[in-house]
């Protein structure tokens, strides 16, 4: 879909917003947001909540902990709007922020508990005593397996791998993030790959090894 | 290619980073060669895996109130903030009590003085009301003034300056009341109670005027972007949210303002909205992402009807 483009109109007592752009485009939200319109934020909000929350679930592995952080996140998102540059995209904006938010947290967190060791941590075991189908079950475990396989990266690999694998973020996005240069960040997704591989590779049967 | 040039590169192939001279080779020499198919799939499959991670996450509307009721605090300290520095530029010096007691006398004093010039005026009429009541017993001065106050001339006097502060500020009033309308963009119904506003009905259709001429340019606009919709045939994902969401609003508007111009007599404005509720209507009911055909259909009907000619002539 293709909008010819108007001239200049006045919408809703508003100079300067097109009438060609009354779709909530990205940066008509933005623009929306800027002028004070509160359900613009929130469809910002709905928009992204979601990839924002697992995102940051997946660097802290902590739900209580994401949700907090997201909350943080939009309301700093909120309060820099007008800051945000013309050619970004919102996402990568967002996750950038998020991204700060959550390195705080985990420095934070890394200071008061300086002795937990994600790596030798056992599978969880199920809390849910009822009969579980086999298939529910295994992927429960999975789920588990891959919430603790990440967590045991390092904090830059799991950055790149989550957004990468899991965000589906080009390699230029994920540079503007991160503020890596494509050459590290594809060297850390490359091992991050290969030590997930490693981990999950019992449970799902993935043997090969690139 | 070798399996030692394309191995390296199947994950950045996988991920879409390649660059289509790159890629191609790899495509090729993925047909032929079993080994790296094999390791090909293996990332596919791996890719799968990840796909399908559930954190079972659920975002509970708690966070949305949370992070609306901080930005709304933000809002409401900037504006306070804002303000003060406006009242910090008009404040006058703080001289607690001792101000508050100069201004006192200063009141005291003025009041006095008013009563000293009313009192100065009416002895004139003394001797008049005098000679009228030779009979009458003497009485001092400050009964005078009470008598004075009495006369039939008096009240009347008063009771019209009385009349025309009412009358101020309640034109003040009226004013107000038309200036908080105006500013609300989103009028839904006109429930105020007026009793205690003068011309209410003059006062009511110059609100209503202005309001339907907002109402009216914001439909204006609606249609133009209608209008301005470039359908190709391949067209799939058109999504129309908001512009359905903006056509309700502007639908329950124009309930309103249609029958108020009737009831007013405004015979233009009334067959103006008229024309304009089918379009409302057709906009409000679309699906949120109706086929191109149906939006085509409408896009013609607004062309056909010049309806966008008629709202801008008004």
């Amino acid at each position: 879909m293709k909008r010819l483009a108007v001239d200049e109109l006045t919408f809703e007592g508003r100079r300067g917003v097109r009438a060609g752009v009354l779709m909530n485009s990205s940066a008509d939200l933005i623009a929306r947001s800027c002028a004070g319109d509160a359900d613009a934020f929130r469809l910002i909000f709905e928009r992204y909540s979601r990839p924002i929350i697992s995102f940051l679930y997946d660097l802290v592995s902590d739900r209580g902990l994401a949700e907090e952080l997201a909350q943080e996140t939009f309301v700093r998102a909120y309060r820099n709007l007008s800051s945000m540059r013309e050619e970004t995209k919102i996402s990568t904006w967002l996750f950038g922020i998020a991204r700060n938010v959550a390195r705080e947290a985990l420095r934070m967190r890394a200071r008061q508990s300086q002795n937990v060791d994600l790596e030798h941590e056992s599978v969880q075991e199920l809390s849910d005593k009822s009969p579980v189908p086999v298939e529910r079950l295994l992927g429960k475990e999975l789920n588990e397996v891959i919430r603790r396989s990440l967590a045991a990266l390092d904090e830059d690999k799991r950055l790149v791998f989550t957004l990468k694998v899991f965000q589906q973020c080009s390699y230029e996005e994920i540079a503007e993030i991160t503020g890596f240069s494509i050459a590290k960040l594809k060297t850390d997704l490359h091992r991050a790959r290969t030590e997930m591989r490693r981990r999950i590779s019992p449970y799902a049967g993935v043997t090969y090894e690139v | 290619m070798k399996c030692e040039v394309c191995l390296p590169l199947l994950e950045e192939y996988i991920d879409g980073e390649l660059r289509e001279a790159e890629a191609a080779p790899v495509s090729e020499h993925l047909v032929t060669c079993a080994d790296c198919a094999t390791a090909f799939d293996s990332l596919t499959a791996e890719q799968e895996i990840y796909s399908r991670y559930d954190r079972e996450l659920e975002i509970s509307p708690i966070l949305w109130n949370e992070i609306a009721a901080r930005t709304v605090d933000e809002r409401k300290v900037v504006n306070t903030a804002s303000r003060s520095s406006w009242r910090e530029w008009f404040a006058l010096p703080s001289l607690g009590w001792s101000f508050a007691g100069a201004m006192a006398m200063l009141l005291a004093v003025v009041a006095l003085a008013v009563i000293y010039f009313q009192s100065t005026k009416q002895p004139r009429q003394e001797p008049i009301q005098q000679a009228q009541n030779d009979k009458s017993p003497k009485i001092s001065p400050q009964k005078v003034i009470d008598n004075n106050v009495k006369t039939p001339e008096t009240p009347i006097q008063v009771k019209t300056k009385d009349q025309l502060a009412v009358k101020d500020s309640r034109s003040q009033k009226v004013h107000k009341f038309q200036e908080a309308l105006t500013a609300s963009s989103e009028r839904k119904t006109l429930v105020t109670d007026q009793s205690d506003v003068l011309f209410s009905d003059v006062a009511y259709s110059q609100v209503e005027e202005k309001e339907t001429l907002a109402h009216i340019e914001n439909a204006h606009n609606l249609l133009r972007s209608v209008r301005n919709i470039e359908i190709s045939e391949d067209d799939t994902d058109v999504d129309v949210t908001y512009e359905k969401a903006l056509s309700r609003r502007l639908l329950n508007e124009n309930v309103i303002l249609r029958r108020e111009a009737e009831m007013n007599g405004k015979f233009p404005a009334k067959t103006l909205l008229a024309d304009l509720e089918p379009f409302l209507i057709d906009i409000a009911n679309l699906p949120d992402k109706p086929a191109a055909e149906d939006l085509r259909v409408l896009k013609q009907r607004v062309q056909k009807t010049e309806i966008v000619a008629a709202l801008q002539g008004y």
